[in-house]
Formats: structure tokens, sequence, C-alpha cells
């Protein structure tokens, strides 16, 4: 059942290609189903037993092995929910192609998040790669492929480190199963002198996936280059696997070197927090004022997880699917609003709440709950995460971490204004409001943003690969 | 296992080398139908005989699986690594012959075809090859046969990709030959097993190995003595270039593997191998940088390739038991990403035009949806990504070289592997990129269809590969 939720959306992905063009608008539909469909199959299959099919048994062991306990679960729930709402309000040329490679990223970023074994998780983590690529230079508004090029080069440069990392771990452990149940068991047998390379492996891919500064300059070109679906997808998900590859791999395997490199860790957070808040705030792009902020909001989740402190961490889980939902929400509403106008350009568009209540009442809530206002999911996990990092005793950290938060309300509103109040541009394209399909795509989102900020509860308890309740397999082994 | 018999020639050595008697006497088949048979029915029947041929070969070699066997004194030694070696050869026989059916003029075609069989003939001894004339008698019969073919396109530039392949191929035979005659002169003997007690400091010994390396690493065109390549496979006919890609470097790998492992692996001879494991890396580096700025596919994957061998030589370091099968497993999987990225190349040939200019691929994903997909895939494979068996290849290999010790190499091929994903992937964006008139143009109609066949075997066989790595335990060559 975990395997076919990673591979389904791939098979159908690559089959749509046979699906006549003349149906191009029917494409969509299919696709917004079968993630539609993988949501609620996940959400349904919260204590699903662990599957392994074997691999390699020599050099190491390696097996395909899937789960779907503890973080993976929520992270799926996001990717299936983010992919449904984005593929819902996607406009595009080519729109039986698009559908195709967003099913197929969906289908691997699924695979990435079971994997319990670390060459599975490498070979996703490659495969990911690839669907976005070929949006990016199929599908980008200009005919360079420079952003492309930078996503690529950049990301798989991580990938090949991890993938080297991984050998090398499965060389020394024999078995590179060893996600999920086996909490720390890695760390005695590596020894200091491979465990430090291996963990420079694992970060320098988690850091540029993330990305943490000065890994970032991949991103900003490519979420804008990204149409809308895709960039609300690649940064509500896929730029998490970086996190999620702290949390669920070097934090339970190499402990030790996590300690170590926390001062590093911090200062790249920190730096990272303050950097993309200032720069968000001059931006002119609208999606690069997301890009920007993603990198403050991302910094501080990579501080959190280092920390190591269990409320921080609880923070961290919460915000990394708050940061997934708003984003995605900012991106969908964006591209609903370039669709119109035809710019993202803040100084070009303006007045369009007046016209457009609802297109403006979509973008009020999703960058309020990106600015951390209480009640929505972006300050759920702000509070536990500086509240956490003041129990550790890291109050400058905290106290530094502090300032880009208040600078989130102002770069976010800023995007608001620009967009939505002042006086109506004269020369702008004037369309309808957002229709009620266009709605519907955006309210699901809305619906987790508000249950995830008044009660993260269930969440908070996810902060490793173990399942919340141990399934009966569990407890036989 | 029988000893070697007092009389070389006793009839049972002869089912040693039985795969190769049936690869060299098809080709005889294949020139008799072309003299006999009315002038429609000549193409289709010899390249029919040639892979009717090439298939029974492999079967023949299959059969020799599990009896290790050392026939001709000690010349040629049969054992899973031979069996191995001699059906990767094969392989690549069959999937370059199916490219074949329109190799030069009508009337050379079925010479062309029984060439190509000789030489394969040539690769497969020289995978059993255990003997210095052996190997040099391997050597031969494969380059012969190739310097006819590689001239045998009607452009200006076959006949110069054959004459310097012809020279330079011959300069390499000349420091292996001079290499050989000083490793005799320290031994004694032609026998690579009288290598393994050699005094290894004498220098005639380390000179004698240094000029058989690199001879050897001309023709497995390891940097810095790859420079012929790109030339000669840009110059040779489609067919004879994907052959040479594989065939040529599968019998030059299994002499240098059993070179390395069976003569030099004691400790102390380790040191003699170390330029084998530097030139490894020089290859991965160089081979991909070049190949960064080509735009004709044939000279791209002519730089791939020096890259590609380069892993695989790599995945040898330090001689190690495990190190050899996943080299072996390797090439297994670039036999396939490679062949079918050629067999590509040649369904977007017809007659006047060999479809290689990189400009063949743009916009080929709307023109082509298959075709693309399917060299998406390949392409895929050759950057070591997944879902391949390029992608568990190289897991393969970084275990294998991280497992000998030899962690430097693994952080070379890294770096190559991250320079080479834009070699690959920049064909990748041709084909899918928005580009302008990518439209316009119209499908080529194939000289042959046939190539559909190797592309679609390829495809399975990569994809499988990647998820099943099946990788022979019994590989570790013999020598007597």
């Amino acid at each position: 059942m975990i395997w076919t939720l990673a591979l389904a959306p791939m098979l159908l992905g690559l089959l749509l290609y046979a699906w006549p063009r003349s149906a191009d608008a029917a494409a969509k539909w299919f696709g917004v189903a079968v993630a539609g469909c993988a949501f609620v199959v996940t959400l349904l299959s919260a204590n699903a037993p662990d599957e392994s099919v074997r691999w390699l048994q020599r050099p190491f062991t390696a097996n395909f092995h899937a789960g779907l306990g503890g973080l993976s679960y929520w992270l799926v729930l996001l990717l299936t929910l983010t992919t449904a709402c984005a593929l819902a309000s996607t406009r595009i040329s080519r729109q039986r192609d698009f559908v195709a490679q967003m099913l197929v990223l969906m289908g691997a970023m699924t695979g990435l998040f079971v994997a319990r074994d670390l060459l599975v998780f490498a070979l996703f983590w490659d495969l990911m790669l690839i669907p976005v690529f070929l949006i990016l230079v199929a599908w980008t508004p200009s005919k360079s492929s420079a952003s492309a090029w930078r996503y690529l080069i950049y990301n798989l440069t991580g990938g090949l480190a991890l993938l080297l990392a991984t050998a090398a771990y499965g060389m020394l452990e024999g078995s590179t199963d060893v996600l999920g149940a086996t909490l720390g068991r890695g760390a005695t047998a590596i020894g200091p002198a491979w465990g430090e390379w291996i963990f420079a492996g694992f970060a320098f891919a988690f850091l540029v996936k993330t990305p943490v500064w000065p890994f970032h300059t991949w991103m900003p070109s490519a979420y804008a280059d990204l149409p809308p679906a895709a960039a609300a997808v690649v940064s509500a998900v896929q730029s998490k696997g970086g996190l999620y590859g702290f949390l669920v791999v070097t934090a339970p395997l190499m402990p030790e070197q996590m300690r170590a490199a926390l001062p590093l860790m911090f200062v790249l957070g920190l730096v990272g927090l303050v950097y993309g808040a200032v720069v968000a705030l001059v931006q002119d792009d609208a999606k690069r004022v997301v890009a920007y902020s993603s990198l403050s909001h991302l910094g501080l989740i990579l501080i959190a997880i280092f920390s190591g402190n269990p409320l921080a961490l609880s923070g961290a889980v919460v915000y990394v699917l708050a940061h997934g939902l708003f984003s995605a929400g900012l991106f969908i509403v964006l591209g609903q609003v370039e669709q119109r106008e035809e710019t993202r350009s803040i100084a070009r568009l303006g007045g369009l709440g007046a016209r457009n209540p609802r297109l403006a009442g979509s973008l009020t809530i999703v960058a309020l709950a990106a600015l951390g206002l209480p009640g929505l999911c972006g300050f759920a996990g702000e509070i536990l995460i500086l509240t956490g990092l003041y129990q550790t005793g890291a109050v400058w950290v905290a106290g530094i971490a502090l300032v880009p938060i208040i600078v989130a309300a102002a770069y976010m509103l800023r995007l608001f204004q620009g967009i939505m109040q002042g006086p109506e541009v004269e020369d702008l394209p004037e369309r309808a409001d957002a229709s009620f399909l266009e709605l519907l795509a955006i309210a699901p989102l809305v619906l987790a943003i508000v249950l995830l900020g008044v009660n993260p509860g269930p969440v908070l308890a996810a902060r490793s690969l173990a399942p919340a309740q141990l399934s009966a397999v569990e407890v036989q082994r | 296992m029988t000893p070697s018999l007092v009389i070389p020639w006793g009839s049972a050595d002869w089912t040693a080398i039985a795969p190769i008697i049936v690869i060299a006497l098809a080709p005889l088949l294949v020139l008799l139908a072309d003299l006999t048979l009315p002038r429609a029915a000549r193409r289709p029947a010899a390249l029919s005989l040639a892979l009717l041929g090439t298939a029974a070969a492999g079967l023949v070699a299959l059969a020799g699986w599990g009896k290790p066997y050392v026939a001709f004194g000690g010349g040629f030694v049969l054992g899973g690594f031979t069996i191995a070696f001699e059906e990767i050869v094969i392989v690549a026989t069959l999937f370059s012959l199916l490219m074949a059916y329109r190799l030069g003029r009508e009337d050379q075609t079925a010479g062309g075809l029984a060439l190509m069989l000789w030489s394969a003939a040539g690769a497969m001894l020289m995978a059993g090859a255990a003997n210095l004339m052996t190997i040099f008698l391997g050597l031969e019969l494969l380059s012969l046969g190739l310097y006819c073919l590689c001239g045998l396109a009607g452009r200006a530039g076959a006949r110069e990709a054959a004459l310097k392949y012809l020279i330079l191929s011959s300069t390499a035979s000349a420091f292996m030959l001079y290499g050989m005659a000083l490793l005799f002169g320290a031994t004694g003997s032609i026998q690579l097993s009288a290598l393994a007690g050699a005094n290894l400091s004498a220098p005639l010994f380390a000179v004698g190995v240094g000029m058989f390396l690199i001879g050897f690493a001309f023709k497995l065109s390891l940097a810095p003595f790859h420079v012929w390549t790109p030339d000669v496979y840009e110059g040779a006919p489609l067919p004879v270039t994907a052959f040479m890609s594989v065939a040529t470097k599968a019998g030059a790998l299994a002499v240098v593997a059993r070179f390395a492992y069976a003569a030099l692996s004691t400790p102390q001879s380790h040191v003699l191998l170390q330029p084998l494991w530097i030139l490894a890396a020089l290859s991965m580096l160089v081979g991909n940088l070049a190949a960064l700025a080509q735009t004709d596919m044939k000279r791209l994957l002519a730089y791939s390739g020096v890259a590609q061998l380069g892993y695989i030589v790599a995945g040898m370091a330090g001689t190690t038991a495990f190190g050899l099968r996943y080299a072996i497993f390797y090439l297994a999987a670039y036999t396939f990403m490679n062949l079918g990225a050629f067999a590509v190349v040649a369904l977007l040939s017809h007659d006047r035009e060999e479809g290689s200019r990189l400009s063949a691929f743009e916009g080929l994903g709307y023109r082509q949806p298959v075709l693309a997909g399917a060299m998406t895939f390949f392409l895929l494979a050759l950057a070591g990504l997944p879902p391949t068996a390029g992608f568990t290849g190289k897991v393969l290999i970084l275990a294998a070289t991280v497992g000998a010790g030899y962690a430097w190499l693994a952080g070379v091929l890294i770096v190559g592997t991250a320079i080479s994903a834009y070699v690959y992937i920049k064909i990748v964006r041709a084909m899918y990129g928005r580009t302008t008139g990518a439209e316009i143009k119209r499908p080529v109609v194939p000289s042959s269809p046939l190539p559909w066949i190797g592309v679609g075997l390829c495809a399975l066989a990569t994809l499988v590969l990647g998820l099943y790595p099946i990788a022979p335990s019994d590989v570790l060559p013999l020598v007597k």
C-alpha cells in the first residue's frame, strides 16, 4: 500500500502522455483526482505496517523499505494536499504534459518521505530533481534555461554528496536500512574519523536543498521561473526534504556530529534568517518576496532542529508543515494574480482588492499565516521554537531570531499592500474576481492553516519516524 | 579441473573456445549468402545470419558456465570472468548489428558485418586470454577488422578516422608489445601467472608493466591516451562506433583486469598499479570536461565513454574481489545504456545523414515523444541518476572504492559525475526545452526500424538491472 502511494502517481503520470491532446483541460482534473485519492489513502493509512522488498545484499544490505509512521505521515499528507490544490488552480499551456510531470514529482517525493532505507532515500532524492528540471526547461518564461541549470547543478551536487555519504555509511555499517526503528544505532559504529565526512556529505545535501544561506542562490530564480503550481509544491514540500533529512537521518544516526556542527548551523541559520528577511523587504517580484521569506523561515527551523530541545523540535515539525501550507497558499494566490494581470511586479500592481475582494481575501489569510498571526499555523510553530530556544539557554539566538519574525510582518504586509491596496492602476487588464473553482482550490489549504494553528497537538509528537502508536508488527519486533 | 594437456591441441581444448569458433565461422556464411543470393535478399540474409551466429555464440558461451577450464597450455582460461566478458561482447555485437542494416554501400554491407563478427571474436579471445601471446592475438584480431570498418562510411572524415585509428592503435600495440617483451625478459615466461612470482624490484619488470599498461590505456581510451577516440568515433559509421564503444573496451578491460588481479595482486606489487587508478581519476575529469563542449552526439559519447571507463577502472581500485564484480556490473549497465543511446541516434539517421548532430534532438520531445522519452532514460542512466542501472552501478562502484580504501577516488568520481550531469542533461534540455522552430521539423523516417528493438531491450535492461543488480559472484579471473 505504501509503495503504491509512491509508484502509482508516477506510473499514472507517465501514462498520462497517452491522454488525447484535445482533452487537455480534463487532464488537470485527472491529476487533481489522483492527488486527492493519494491524500485520502494516506489519511486512512496512519497505522499502515512497514513494507520491505530486498534490493541489495552485497556489499551492504539495502531494502526498498517503506513506512508511514511519524513525520512521514504528515509530510505525505502535506504533499498530496498541496499537489491537489496546486493542480486544481493551475492554468497553463500543454496542460497534459504539465500534470504528468507534477504527478511524477508527487510520486517521487512520496517515495522520499516514506523511505526507511538510506539508499532508497538517496534514490528518490535524485529522482525528484528530474521532473522539476523538466518543468523548468519546458515552461520557463525566459528563453534561457539558466534557472533550470542552477537548480539542477546545485541540487544534484548535493544529491551526489548524499550518495557518496550513503555508500560510505553502508560500507561501514553493513546496512542502509536504518531509518525509523533503530534510533541512535549508527553513532558508535561509524567512529569519529569517518563520521565527520559522512555527516558533511549528508549535511551538504540537506543544506542545499532546504536551502540555507549561502547555498540558496538556486532558489529565487527557480521559484520565480517555475509555474505557480510547481513553485507551490517545490517550495512547500520538496525543499522540506533537507529539514526532514536533518530530523530523521542525521539526528538519530549521528547525534555527536549534530552537536559538533551546532555553532556552524546556528550561524548559517541566523545569517539566512536575517538576510532573507532583509532581501524580501526590497524585492519587486512578488514570487521572489516569498522565496526570500522562505530562506528566512527555514533558517529558523534549522536552528530549532540543531538546538536539540524537545520543545523547539516539536516547533520545528509544526513550522515545517506550517511553512508548507502558507508558502503553497502564497504561490497559488500569486499565480492567480499573475494569471489576471500578467505581471508579478509589486511596483506595477496595485489596487486589485477593490475589484477582486475574494482574491484579496485569499491573499490576506495566507499572508497573515506567513507573518505569524496567533491562531494561524505560522504562530504555533514560531512560539514553540522561540520558547524552546529560550529554554536551552540560547537567549541571544532567540533574541536575534525574534527580529526577522517582526520584519516578516513588514514584508508580507508590503506584499499585500502593493498588490491589493492603493489606487487602482489604470492600464492593468481588468479580469473577473476569483472564481468559485479558484476559491475551492485554496480552501483546503486555508482550512489546514487554521486547523494546525488552533490545534497543533497531533503533530507535536511526530518528531521522528517512530509511529505515534506502535502497530502490531512493531510490537512483535 | 582438467590440467593443461601435454599435447596442446588435444580435442578437449576446442570446447573452451567453442563460442569464438561459432562467431568466427558465422561470417563465412554471411559472405556466402552475399555471393549466392539474389540482390534483394542479400542484406536481410546477411544481417539475419550475422545476428543468428552471434546469438548462437552467446548461447554456446553460456553453456560453459560453472566449468572453469584451462586450455591451450594456459593460453586461454575459461571461467565466470571469461564468460561474463564474452557475453558483454556478444550483447554489444547484437545491438550494433541491429543498427547495421545499411552499413556502407550495398555491396559492402555483408563484408562489413563479417568484419564486425571477426572483431568480436578477437574481443572474446581477449576475454579469456591468459598469456601474453593470446592477448596479442586477440587484440590484433579485434583491431584489424576495425581498421577497415572505420573507413566504411563514404565521407572524407571516415578515411581520416580509419588512418588515425590505424596509426595510433598500432603505436599503442607497439608499446604494449615492447612491454610484453620486457616482461618476458624479466620472468622468462609468457604466462600471466609467471608474473606473480617475478622479482618486483627489477627495473625491467616495472618498465615492462608500465609499457603494457600504457598500451592498454590507449585501447581503453583512458586519459591522457584518449585523444584518438572522438575523431575515430565521429568518422566511423554509427554501428561501428557503437560496437567500438563497448566491445573493444570490454576486451581490453578483461585483459587489464586479469593482469591486475591475477598477475599483480600481491600487496607488494600494488604500487605498480597505482598509475592505473590515477589514469582512472584523470579520465573521469578529462572525459566529462571535454564532453561539455561537444555538439555532436558521437563525439559526446566518445568523451563520455572515456569518463565511464574511468568509473569502471576506479571500481577495480585496490583489486578487491567485490570491486571487480561491480566493475563488471557497471560495464554491463554501460553496455545497455550506451548502446540504447546509440540506437536512438540510429533512429534519427536517414540515408543521407546520421542524426548525430545535437540539433537533431531539438524539440524531439514534441515530435517523437516515445523516442525522446527513451533517450532521456538512457541519458539519465549515463549521468548516474535513478531509477536506472547507471544509478545502482554507481552506488556499487562508490561502495567498492570506499571499501577498498580509495576514498579520494570516490570523491573524484562524484566530481566527475556532477560535471557529467550537464553533459547529458544538456541533450534532455534540447529535447524538451523551448526552442524556436523545433515544432516545424518533421519526424525523421529512419533508414531501418530495427534499432527500435535495441531501444526497447536496452531500456528494459537498464531499468531491470537498476532494480535487480545481478552481479555473478564467480567472476574472479583465473590464470594458469
